[in-house]
Parts: C-alpha cells; structure tokens; sequence
C-alpha cells in the first residue's frame, strides 16, 4: 500500500499496528464477523492517517479484498489517504484531526443510553490531542461516567512538522487524562501482551470512570531507517526502499 | 414562536423516544416544558459546540435522532466542518438548530450576531436548510425536519415580527410558499425568516400587484418551480436578514440566471459588521432592512428596470 500511495502516512500507520491487531484479535466484538452488526463495538480511528494500519486488519478479517487492497491509491479506488466511514469497518470520516475522539463519545452515550454492553475505543495521536474538541470531549465522558468509552492514544512523540516536545509540550498524557476523571495506564505501546493485559486491566474496573491507555511508541516501527524518523510521515516507498523495508521485516519476524 | 418551537419539539420527542435534545448550554427557560415533559431526552453538553456536534453524529449513529440547538452564530458558524464531516458525509438524522440569527441579538454585538450562517451552511452537500418566516412555517418545519431524517440546518430569527399565515401551511420540499397573490409580469417578492412580515407589508402598501413569496425551505430547492416563477415577473426582489453573499438573494440569482433575463435585486446585509449596537429596529436601519430603506432601494432598483 505504501509503494502505491503518494502521501502514506506509513511511520503513522506502523506506530499503532500493535495496538489495532490487539483491539482486533482479543477486544472488539462483531457478531457473526459482520462490520455492520448493529450491536458491534466501535473502533473510531480518530487518527485517521494511520488508517492502512486497519485496512491491514481489516483484510485479515476478509473485509477487504485482495484486489482492493492491490487497488490502493489507483484511480477510482475506494480506499483512501485518511479512514473513511463509507468503507464497512471504518466507523469515522477522519484525517481532519479531533474529530472522531467526539463521535466515539456519542456511541458510548448512545450505548449506555440503550442499556447495551457495547464499548468503544478511539485511538487518537499524541500530536492530534493539540486539538481542543478532545478536552471537550474528555470532560462530557467523565462526567457522564462513560465507563464504556477508552482513549488510546499512541504516543509517539512525533507529529507532522516535528517532535511533539518542540511543537506544543504535552507533559504526561496520562496525567492529563486523570486529572479529566479518566482511569489511565501507560505502556508499551509495541509489546501486544503489555496492551491487551493493560486493556483488560481498565476493562474490569467498575469505577464508572471513562480510560485511557498511552501507549509508548516508536513511529515507524519496525523499520529501522523509518524508526523515529519524521521524513517517513508523508514519504512513500520506491523500490528500493521497499525492498529495505520488507527484508527488515522479515528478519523481524524470524 | 419560541413557544411553537418548544410546543413542537415536546411534541416530536413524546413521541419518539429516540429523538434527543442536545444544548450547547442555551435556551435556559426555552427548554423549561421539553425537560419537565422529556428529562432522560435532555443533555446539556455544556459550552463545548464541537464535541455535542460530533456527539450528535455518534448517537445518530447508534440509532437515536439527536436535534442540536445553539445560537447560529456557532451551531453551524463555528462547527461547520464538524457538521461535514461527522454529519452530513453520511446523512446522519441530525437537526441543527440554529436560534437568534441576524440581528436579534443587537445589543451585544459580532459575536452574537450571525448572518454568514446561510451561506456557510449551503455548501455542505446532503444538509437540507429551513428558514421558517412565523410560527405557522416553524411548526411545518420542525415536522418536515423531524420526517425527512437526514441532516438539516434549521434557522430561527426575530420572533415577533407577527405571523403572516393563519394556519399550518403546507410546504412542499423546495417549492417557495405562495403568501400573497399577484398579478403575471409584475414584481415578484421573496423573503425568508425575519423578513417575510416586513417584506408582506411592503409589498401589501406599496406594491400591491406584486407577488409575494416566503422562502421556508432554503435547500434543496426546486430550480424548475423558481425559474418558472421568476421567469413570468418583471423583476425579483429578495429581502433577508443574511449577507446578500451566499444567502437567498445570492441562490436565486444563480438558479435562474442560467435559463432567464429577469432582473434580480438582493436586498439582505452588505458585507459588513455591525458597528453600533442599539435595539433590534435601530440595527435593522444601520444596514439598510428598515422598511423605509428597503421601499428606496426597490425604487431607485426599478427606476432602471424596463416594464
């Protein structure tokens, strides 16, 4: 996918793979595999650019097609740049940042309004929590004691023009969160066991308070060139690089 | 008018439990009845338009049918691309409700007042516009709002300027609402919200073989329907409280200019702010929608237009 597009996102989409094949693979609930299942739990990438981290999942839950997935960024393709909710699967139009982290409030508050048991996540970017709907959105959860609703947030320190330190400071985001009235936990966010046992951890916790999880990333991981390199934000892939790239995640995965 | 909005919404929500009432922390006694006759329907989601909007896009999602009240200066001015993108991309059942637009709040200043509202709200593929001109219109709206469950921006103006019809009309979808007949080949009037009284004694006084014609529904509107009308007058005349850049004035020149000649005159708020503050009649007349400077206006207009 990568090869194809032109503005990528690839180092966006590789910071938060851990954490989108957890949520997949050991959380989020759709009856019979059917994205439209009206009684599904909700993912909301908020962070919309690192959506080819999903459409990654999404095709090994045979949502997506091979041929759709080969299609990336051809003309007429469906699948875009940034999530949008058109496609089964993706619940939000995203890429314009601190939208979805509101719209992922609204589904908790429509589940709890309807007595069901459906919970939602919204991943959202260390960079896009610059974004003031997210604070508002954090203090309607807290106070409406969203216990459905989790925030993960990949905190990769990096956003597109640079390190979030030198941009705008966030200090600790976990802190930040609890002061809204969150229960919060931070992690690895690259170590799988680490996130589903913190996942479960703030799952089982009945003080009515909304979550959050930070998870530590690294952007671009899994490559090392790509690694903590803000060039790999937008740029896309050529032959070379490619190559590089598959051959250190295969020596990875050895 | 207040009260019809109240009366109406009470009315809807009784009956559907779905429907929800979300405010941006206005309407305090507007509200009082929906809150003592609805309460579990009722969310204050504080001073925070750009979480209730996208809130508003997830509890549709989830099935409910949430109509979203503010001033028009910020629900849709200031949460435009929320309405976009969370809403109107998927034609969530969402109704925006937009309250005090144009100059009702002339003591107080830009912030409060709102006539770009019409025009940011235009652009936005999907989202339907009303613009009721009384109480009779609002509650018309309000049901075709509530029926036509897909997004819409409903704008709500001065309250008292009296009413113009004696009963609920029947608006059909896009089609402007015949008020006072005329005779063929002669002025033809439309005014939407606010304007229609004042453009209706206008027209009524000084005009009286010119047609007149309230605009409730802003979008979608029925192209064939205007350009018949405007097409078999001498000239048009709009009058509305909104910038004559991208309001009424502004979408019926570009609907007919394309199939007729008939001159247009936009009579609507100059591209401006307000630069004093005064009682509502007093900002009418700074910007020129006092019914002394609307009857000059459309003199000196018709002066250059052949009969």
């Amino acid at each position: 996918m990568a090869y194809a597009g032109s503005t990528v996102h690839i180092g966006c989409a590789f910071s938060i793979i851990e954490i989108v094949a957890v949520l997949y693979r050991r959380h989020l609930r759709y009856p019979e595999n059917n994205p439209h299942a009206s009684d599904r739990d909700y993912f909301v990438l908020s962070k919309g650019h690192g959506v080819m981290a999903q459409y990654a999942c999404m095709h090994e839950l045979g949502w997506l097609s091979d041929e759709t997935l080969a299609n990336y960024f051809s003309d007429g393709s469906e699948l875009k740049g940034l999530s949008d909710s058109r496609i089964p699967g993706l619940e939000v139009t995203s890429g314009s940042l601190g939208h979805g982290f509101s719209v992922g409030v609204g589904l908790a508050m429509g589940a709890k309004l309807k007595g069901t048991d459906q919970k939602t996540y919204a991943l959202v970017g260390d960079g896009e929590i610059n974004e003031g709907p997210i604070w508002e959105g954090a203090l309607f959860a807290s106070h409406h004691n969203l216990e459905n609703f989790m925030v993960i947030v990949d905190e990769n320190n990096f956003q597109a023009m640079g390190e979030t330190k030198d941009i705008l400071r966030l200090g600790s985001i976990q802190h930040k969160f609890e002061s809204f009235g969150f229960e919060s936990l931070t992690i690895d966010g690259h170590d799988e066991s680490a996130i589903n046992g913190a996942i479960e951890r703030l799952r089982s916790s009945k003080s009515g308070a909304p979550k959050a999880l930070i998870a530590k990333t690294v952007k671009g991981k899994g490559v090392p060139f790509m690694e903590n390199n803000n060039l790999w934000h937008y740029t896309r892939l050529n032959a070379e690089t490619y190559a590089l790239a598959m051959a250190a995640i295969q020596e990875n995965e050895l | 008018m207040r009260a019809a909005f109240s009366d109406a919404l009470v009315r809807i929500a009784q009956a559907d439990p779905n429907v929800l009432l979300l405010t941006g922390d206005h309407g305090y006694a507007l509200f009082d009845e929906f809150r003592r006759a609805c309460p579990r329907q009722y969310i204050n989601a504080g001073i925070a338009e750009q979480n209730m909007v996208g809130m508003a896009a997830g509890l549709a999602r989830s099935g409910f049918r949430p109509f979203v009240y503010g001033l028009s200066a910020f629900i849709p001015v200031r949460v435009v691309e929320q309405i976009k993108l969370d809403i109107a991309h998927d034609a969530l059942p969402v109704v925006l409700i937009g309250d005090g637009a144009g100059f009702v709040y002339s003591h107080l200043g830009t912030s409060h007042q709102s006539t770009e509202d019409i025009a940011c709200a235009r652009a936005i593929p999907n989202l339907s516009i009303y613009s009721p001109g009384d109480r009779f219109e609002l509650v018309a709206c309000m049901e075709l709002a509530y029926q036509s469950a897909s997004p819409c921006y409903f704008r709500m103006g001065k309250s008292d300027r009296g009413d113009v019809h004696t009963q609920i009309p029947k608006i059909e979808m896009g089609r402007l609402l015949n008020v006072k007949p005329g005779q063929s080949g002669d002025i033809l009037f439309v005014a939407t919200g606010s304007m229609l009284r004042t453009t209706l004694d206008v027209a009524t006084q000084h005009y009286p073989n010119a047609t007149v014609w309230s605009a409730p529904v802003i979008k979608p509107i029925d192209a064939e329907h205007l350009v018949a009308l405007c097409g078999r007058s001498r000239a048009v005349v709009v009058v509305e409280e909104h910038s004559v850049m991208g309001g009424v004035g502004s979408l019926i020149a570009e609907t007919i200019t394309e199939f007729t000649p008939t001159r247009l005159l936009r009579i609507g708020v100059n591209d401006r702010f307000s630069h004093y503050c005064g009682t509502y009649d007093y900002l009418l007349h700074e910007h020129g929608l006092d019914k002394e400077t609307i009857i000059e206006k459309i003199n000196t207009f018709l002066s250059t237009v052949s009969s």
